[in-house]
């Protein structure tokens, strides 16, 4: 019996590729992966663009590795495989996009305080209560108040709009900041209470003028007030 | 004996048949991937007050295994092509090349993952967490499978020689090993130079 082994060299070899198309797409590959790399540890621009370079560059790997490594479009019958590859890239391309797309979409579509929140770290609009409060470009200055010994210092505060306003609970228990005067509770900056944990601070944004009230819900003698000027 | 000698174009058929079959496959695996990224992309903010990406990773870590996994590629492409001229010690020589660079790459994955969960980072710990050891972790399966894959098919050469056959099953192969490595590229871009930036 003859060995049936041996190897049908008649395909041309042209369409799995040499030696030099291997070398070229693992050089380029290599190239593709330094340079993001080096751009990213360097933080050579800005957030936005270094994001959208590293992925062009992956995309670009992706390419080099199709063609090089995979041959496609080189074998003897190219249409089918070249035809599901771009069918599967169109569906990933809806899957990745509009799941990215949609759930930053849900972000403005939260209950009212967690969209307000959402709103004025992302686009700097502040919102009370449906009630816009125009927007805080920066920060002015800030202003702290501590609470320690069952009671707050200082007692008054005055500032001016898109300031901000520090908690720091030095006390031994939770302090549960609520706007208003004892016992009526209103919202302030989209936030009903604030809860602040002992030896924790939390920092709201002055974004509304006028004189407010705030006391601790568990212990309403822990209680004082700030006024915001325009 | 007539059986035995079967015109090389029936063959090269069958071969192209099959080698589309598995194309297909892939693609739908690039699907599940796909998937698992968008997944990623939705929630790697969503860390639940806990470390983000950029405290947890060591992109040189990373970019080590990239690399390792792209030189794995290159030498599972020249084994191929040995494979094809029918050079049996080339073929082993390369594949096993490209099973011990898979092997290193797995272990640097086993060993980035023991170290956090070993800090209390695990799957449960956030959303976060949990996309991260769901797409990386689905790779590394396939890398398990691959280096299985690779195992088999050489004892099988070392055993019954090269033959048209196995020429075949090494091409279905180093599709699969060169996919695992377009598929890690991004993982490497969208999950760890992406914390980076």
């Amino acid at each position: 019996m003859k060995d049936s082994s041996a190897n049908d060299s008649k395909k041309p070899i042209k369409e799995h590729g040499t030696t030099s198309s291997y070398v070229a797409g693992f050089v380029l590959s290599l190239i593709f992966t330094i340079i993001p790399y080096y751009l990213v540890i360097n933080h050579k621009f800005s957030t936005s663009a270094l994001i959208s370079t590293i992925i062009s560059f992956g995309i670009a790997q992706m390419i080099v590795q199709v063609v090089f490594f995979l041959h496609l479009g080189r074998g003897p019958k190219p249409f089918y495989n070249i035809v599901f590859f771009f069918a599967t890239v169109g569906l990933i391309v809806v899957v990745i996009g509009g799941s990215v797309f949609i759930m930053n979409n849900l972000h403005y579509n939260m209950t009212p305080s967690e969209a307000s929140k959402h709103l004025a770290e992302k686009e700097a609009i502040y919102q009370v209560e449906g009630t816009l409060t125009g927007a805080c470009q920066k920060i002015l200055a800030n202003h702290v108040v501590t609470i320690s010994g069952g009671k707050v210092t200082p007692h008054h505060t005055d500032a001016r709009l898109c300031d901000t306003l520090t908690f720091i609970n030095q006390d031994s228990r939770v302090s549960i900041i609520t706007f208003g005067p004892h016992p009526r509770h209103e919202t302030y900056s989209g936030e009903s209470e604030l809860t602040v944990k002992k030896g924790k601070n939390k920092t709201i944004t002055l974004n509304q003028s006028g004189m407010y009230q705030y006391h601790d819900h568990l212990d309403p003698t822990i209680a004082g007030d700030f006024i915001v000027t325009k | 004996m007539v059986n035995e000698q079967t015109p090389t174009h029936h063959q090269a058929e069958a071969d192209d048949r099959a080698l589309f079959g598995f194309w297909i496959y892939l693609m739908t695996d690039l699907l599940m991937f796909s998937v698992l990224f968008a997944v990623y992309a939705v929630l790697h903010d969503n860390t639940d007050g806990g470390k983000t990406g950029k405290e947890l990773f060591d992109l040189n870590l990373a970019l080590t295994g990239t690399i390792i996994l792209l030189v794995s590629s290159f030498t599972c492409g020249v084994g191929m092509i040995a494979a094809r001229a029918g050079r049996k010690n080339q073929v082993l020589t390369w594949f096993g090349l490209t099973f011990i660079l898979g092997l290193s790459f797995l272990a640097l994955e086993f060993n980035e993952f023991s170290i956090l969960i070993r800090e209390g980072h695990t799957i449960q710990s956030n959303a976060f967490l949990s996309s991260f050891f769901a797409l990386v972790g689905t790779h590394g399966l396939h890398i398990i499978a691959g280096l299985l894959w690779i195992a088999v098919t050489l004892g099988y050469i070392v055993k019954r020689g090269l033959n048209s056959n196995m020429v075949r099953k090494l091409a279905m192969l180093s599709l699969f090993w060169h996919f695992l490595d377009i598929v890690w590229i991004f993982i490497f871009t969208i999950v760890y130079l992406r914390a980076f930036v």
